[in-house]
């Protein structure tokens, strides 16, 4: 077993793993303030590659403009449906379950819209970043290191966003508690629908950064489920935990398809993932309440 | 010191026979729906709808305990490879072979709700996700169970003789009619035997506050089980049904997104308050919608989908909470309420917040 080979499927997990962990953290944010399982979530990521790939091929425009359009039209797209629907559950009874089923509804009119709107064809791009580097004999491509670098770059912003600026405490207020947050003048309904616009965005964003890496279909918003996997195995709202579990889902993924094929390494982590929620109900990093019985 | 007994009791007889003779109505509609509707297509619809309001059935049953559920189209697919694996390896007969998968389901939900039911809440409802995704994962990967090409050729059910009528043949879609009306009868009878037996009074307790339960002597661990392969078994049970009914398998047809969610839509939309009618009304408005929208073409699943939000949105007790002048005092609703609190309260808060709770 040459050690190349070693390190390349280890760059390829990271690159896998940490759109991952970018969708993940956006996934994460969208439960811990406006507290909707937001199970369309997948298909703003395909919302995001469509809007680059329409972008670039149909009004030549050039790679980081688009990225930042459709990272811009998935935040809008996100809000509006945040004050359209989530904002009227938030109110409700049964909101979990609601939230979950509106969620859904969502996700099967956006998924066949865009069937309907590009059709069911696989769609193809040509690479970005062209060219390979070889350092000590080892071949990545150029494209790998400019998702990684982006995608690194925009998780420590998140963080520095969260952590330092006003609208960042103020979703970290709403979701600690909305009725304290509100007696301190944060507007709840504000915050939660900024928090959506952001999650969503984020969700653009990984879309466009794949677009040029995976091949485009409608299909794509099927991601849902690994991030909702991610998030659980990470603990929910742990920012450390998704990362971790973003990572363990990228090598799981990239060594098992290399070794085992990738329909039996899927089967592997979802055992992964079994044996760690059933020690560990809450996640790798996650409360310890939420093995508390309902 | 006589009389108020006697009115409650009288009461308490009225509103049964009233009950009564609406159930013994519906059941006759039912039974002469095939006399009326002779388009084979909406004898198939009003199967699925039998199938469907079995499956959400099967997740109010579990609600009821305080666990959500996402494994259901897995246990509903287990028991469709369990019975076409019987019939067509080992060459059972169906009415064996029924029965067989029921059984083989519940092993397997023994097996894994031995891992699962020791927890609730979320270290529940994704451990049943991954298990779901293996599932699917394991009909499509090994080619003992077809591929994701899937099986076909599945035998139909021998014909069969019942005294006073005559041979009984499962040439046209009638007879499963017949069949799934029986099923799902069945599936009716007896959940609502377990809701008023003193395990079903255990259930609801455990689904109300289980720290209460517990601390009356209750198991979680052995009820939650209990509950839990009971449901998966009615699941495996309509998916031997299912299959040999279609008499294809394909591994997508049980995913957990859409199938099992569409299961918990049915009963949502119904009305959660309700455990046999709500998932059936949900079950009959949500599978012939599609259909009938299918002269508007591919804009359908648009269509349905906001119609969903807008039920959502404007009903949200279900439909049948909407219709009903009843107040909704039933414990099922209490208990979403509940979980849905307990999720919010499970997430993430300060330290300070959680010292507090303490």
């Amino acid at each position: 077993m040459p050690v190349s080979i070693i390190i390349q499927l280890i760059v390829d997990g990271l690159a896998m793993g940490l759109v991952y962990v970018l969708l993940a953290s956006g996934f994460n944010l969208i439960m811990t303030v406006p507290k909707v399982l937001f199970i369309a979530y997948g298909e703003f990521y395909m919302l995001g590659a469509y809007v680059l790939w329409g972008l670039m091929f149909l009004g030549d425009v050039p790679f980081f403009p688009a990225l930042c359009a459709a990272t811009l039209a998935t935040a809008i797209l996100g809000g509006i449906v945040y004050r359209l629907i989530f904002q009227r559950i938030q109110y409700m009874e049964q909101q979990f379950l609601t939230n979950i089923i509106a969620a859904l509804a969502l996700s099967m009119i956006i998924a066949q819209a865009a069937l309907l709107a590009f059709g069911t064809e696989a769609r193809g791009m040509p690479s970005i970043f062209p060219g390979i580097v070889n350092i000590g004999g080892i071949t990545i491509s150029v494209e790998k290191i400019v998702l990684v670098a982006l995608t690194l770059a925009v998780l420590i912003g998140l963080n520095i966003f969260l952590q330092k600026t006003n609208s960042g405490r103020a979703m970290r207020a709403v979701s600690f508690n909305a009725d304290v947050a509100a007696l301190q003048g944060v507007s709840a309904n504000m915050t939660c629908l900024a928090t959506m616009a952001v999650g969503c965005g984020l969700a653009g964003f990984a879309g466009g950064l794949m677009a040029p890496v995976f091949a485009l279909s409608p299909g794509m918003g099927a991601i849902t489920i690994f991030v909702l996997f991610v998030v659980m195995l990470g603990g929910i709202g742990s920012m450390v935990g998704a990362i971790l579990a973003g990572l363990i889902l990228g090598m799981t993924l990239s060594f098992g398809q290399f070794f085992i094929g990738s329909g039996l390494s899927q089967i592997l982590f979802f055992v992964v993932i079994f044996i760690i929620l059933y020690f560990r109900p809450g996640g790798l990093l996650g409360k310890a309440e939420a093995d508390i019985p309902i | 010191m006589e009389k108020p007994r006697r009115t409650y009791r009288f009461k308490r007889i009225d509103t049964h026979n009233r009950k009564s003779i609406g159930i013994i109505v519906l059941v006759v509609i039912l039974l002469l729906v095939p006399a009326v509707v002779h388009s084979p297509y909406y004898i198939h619809l009003l199967i699925m709808v039998g199938i469907n309001a079995a499956l959400a059935m099967t997740f109010i049953f579990l609600l009821r305990v305080g666990l959500i559920n996402l494994s259901i189209a897995a246990f509903w697919g287990i028991g469709a490879y369990a019975s076409a694996m019987l019939t067509m390896r080992l060459n059972l007969p169906f009415w064996l072979a029924l029965p067989a998968a029921t059984i083989i389901t519940g092993i397997v939900a023994l097996i894994v709700g031995l891992l699962l039911c020791r927890n609730s809440g979320f270290g529940f409802i994704i451990p049943t996700l991954a298990f779901a995704s293996v599932v699917v994962l394991v009909f499509g990967t090994f080619d003992v169970f077809g591929g994701y090409v899937g099986i076909v050729n599945i035998p139909h059910p021998e014909p069969i003789v019942i005294p006073l009528l005559p041979l009984i043949e499962f040439t046209s879609k009638t007879p499963y009619y017949y069949l799934m009306l029986f099923l799902v009868a069945v599936v009716v009878t007896a959940f609502s035997a377990f809701y008023s037996a003193s395990t079903g009074r255990a259930w609801r307790a455990i689904g109300l506050s289980s720290s209460l339960a517990e601390s009356l002597g209750i198991n979680l661990f052995r009820y939650r089980l209990t509950a839990f392969i009971i449901a998966s078994a009615v699941c495996g049970l309509m998916g031997s049904f299912y299959a040999h009914y279609y008499s294809a398998l394909v591994p997508i047809t049980f995913t957990p997104f859409p199938k099992t969610i569409y299961c918990h839509i049915f009963a949502i939309l119904g009305g959660i308050a309700f455990p046999f009618a709500g998932p059936a009304v949900g079950a009959f408005i949500l599978t012939l919608t599609p259909e009938f929208l299918r002269i508007v073409g591919e804009i359908e699943p648009i269509l349905t989908g906001l119609l969903v939000i807008v039920l959502v949105l404007f009903a949200p007790g279900g439909i049948l909470g909407l219709l009903s002048s009843r107040q909704q005092v039933a414990h099922p609703s209490e208990s979403i309420d509940r979980i849905g609190k307990w999720i919010k309260a499970s997430l993430p808060t300060s330290r300070t917040d959680r010292e507090n709770r303490k």
